[in-house]
């Protein structure tokens, strides 16, 4: 299976990306040419709703760092929304949960974050 | 891929091997995955167990898979810098050897991707920040999913030897 992306724009400064599929060596390009895409376009925050996917590597891991990163610098976050037991699995071993806002639906993502979706 | 049964006379059961071997690219990491995926499957390992297993092996083809990107990079830098045209050599290749026994699935992830001299292997851009070490993240998920890790490198390949052992029977 490969990657499918969803955009979507509740505010100018919000896009919801829902991702389906595999986040691999592979498929992590085009995931990070629409996170780019989107801060090119000014959005400051970015929930990634992860429900539908079902693997993700450190490469994977390594775009989202960049990306959090790079929208921190810009007053933004990066949210992650819905992952499932195995996906957050992978943040709790590497320990990454500490450094993302992640949140079990995309409703209290937006509640905690502050976001209207 | 081929398979060797193990042979049933035998006093000692010997481990049924599974070879695999795959051009060390990224789109056939997820093949590896898959065919992994079934032969963790079956192991008496519970589900989550198999799917570290999946992840450790995707990690190790991954490595590989970036050291030839950087290989490849490093061989066409050096090409522009002498002028002269990139050597013609055999394409990378990983070849992922399973074996299977009751108690112990023992996965060999080599591959034939000569030493670089460390250099980055890709331009940066916006995202690849300088200070995520992909390939740390990699090894640090690896250590973490299987119960052993060795790591041969040589100048022609590196392989990686992975074992995960089945929970004791109660």
């Amino acid at each position: 299976m490969n990657l499918t992306i969803n955009s979507r724009a509740p505010q100018t400064d919000v896009r919801i990306l829902d991702v389906e599929g595999e986040v691999d060596v592979y498929t992590s390009a085009s995931l990070k040419q629409e996170i780019s895409a989107a801060v090119s376009d000014g959005v400051k925050y970015i929930v990634l709703n992860l429900s539908k996917v079902e693997y993700l590597d450190s490469t994977g891991l390594g775009l989202l760092i960049g990306a959090l990163k790079r929208l921190k610098e810009n007053q933004g976050n990066l949210v992650i929304a819905s992952p499932s037991v195995r996906i957050m699995r992978v943040f709790e071993i590497t320990g990454l949960y500490k450094i993302f806002s992640i949140y079990p639906t995309e409703a209290e993502a937006a509640e905690k974050e502050g976001l209207q979706l | 891929m081929t398979e060797h049964a193990a042979p049933g006379t035998s006093a000692q059961i010997e481990p049924a091997t599974v070879t695999l071997t795959i051009p060390c690219t990224a789109e056939y990491v997820s093949v590896a995955r898959l065919a992994i995926l079934g032969i963790a499957s079956r192991m008496p390992f519970s589900y989550d167990e198999v799917e570290d297993v999946r992840l450790a092996v995707g990690e190790a083809c991954t490595h590989a898979v970036e050291r030839a990107a950087a290989a490849e990079a490093e061989s066409r830098r050096v090409a522009a810098l002498t002028g002269s045209g990139a050597a013609s050599k055999k394409s990378p290749a990983i070849t992922i050897t399973s074996m299977v026994s009751p108690k112990t699935l023992t996965i060999e992830v080599a591959d034939n991707v000569a030493a670089t001299s460390g250099e980055a292997g890709t331009l940066p851009d916006e995202f690849d920040d300088p200070d995520v070490d992909h390939q740390g993240l990699g090894a640090l998920l690896i250590e973490i999913l299987v119960d052993e890790v060795t790591i041969d490198t040589r100048a022609d390949g590196t392989t990686i030897r992975l074992k995960k052992h089945a929970p004791a029977a109660t």
